[in-house]
């Protein structure tokens, strides 16, 4: 009796892989220029504390927005596992989980620190999640995704 | 007692209040994010990828309140 199936598997990688490298990128070169802008602004308002709390806000902000495209995107890499739907969204909502815990960590230990300027860095944090929610919806609404994951579609043209 | 004195009596960090109610929100929008897409997957397999996309959306979109709403915790004592 033979083996029912195929000998090559057909690729299942979600086609979502390359939007969300791509909002990860672009993400990171927006953190490094809020980085320099929030940077100049909280040391020149604020001093040293200023430049700290907002290096930190920017960084905070940026890491953590970035840890759920990332976390699909390794969850992508068990797409032709049997258990993939389970360990997609135990990963997905697993490192969202840590995440927050993580977050709520650094905000208590950073919150009693004299070496940087809270203000700053709240306001860095606002301006670094803004600045991340941009970039995604704007790679979002660039993308071309292909409706199905497991064909061979013919090549799109490069526009970007 | 009534429940004016109740209030008085409680104390402690009101921020705390504050990190629950900024909890809610984004723990039930991420939770029917996640749930429909689920569903979607469940009913159409090969839309993984389309729907992960804007899953993901959905997600930023809720952490960023939940982000913003912890962080008040820097700026208000």
């Amino acid at each position: 009796m033979t083996d029912a199936r195929p000998a090559q598997p057909a690729d299942r990688t979600p086609t979502s892989n390359p939007v969300l490298r791509r909002a990860l990128i672009w993400g990171g070169v927006l953190a490094a220029v809020i980085l320099v802008v929030s940077a100049v602004l909280g040391l020149v308002f604020a001093g040293l504390p200023g430049l700290w709390g907002a290096l930190i806000g920017t960084t905070m902000a940026v890491v953590f927005m970035g840890i759920t495209a990332a976390s699909i995107l390794l969850a992508n890499r068990f797409s032709g596992s049997d258990l993939f739907v389970g360990a997609f969204f135990g990963i997905v909502l697993g490192g969202w989980l840590l995440k927050f815990i993580v977050f709520i960590v650094l905000v208590v230990l950073l919150r009693d620190a004299s070496w940087l300027d809270t203000t700053v860095l709240f306001l860095s944090l606002v301006a670094g999640v803004l600045a991340s929610l941009v970039v995604d919806v704007l790679v979002v609404a660039k993308s071309r995704l292909p409706y199905a994951s497991d064909v061979e579609l013919p090549k799109a043209p490069e526009d970007d | 007692m009534d429940a004016t004195t109740v209030l008085a009596e409680i104390n402690g960090n009101i921020a705390t209040v504050g990190y629950g109610l900024a909890a809610i929100g984004p723990a039930i929008g991420v939770g029917i994010v996640v749930g429909k897409t689920i569903e979607g997957v469940a009913r159409q397999p090969e839309l993984a990828g389309r729907l992960q996309v804007l899953m993901w959306i959905g997600i930023a979109f809720t952490e960023a309140l939940a982000f913003i709403g912890i962080a008040t915790y820097f700026i208000f004592v």
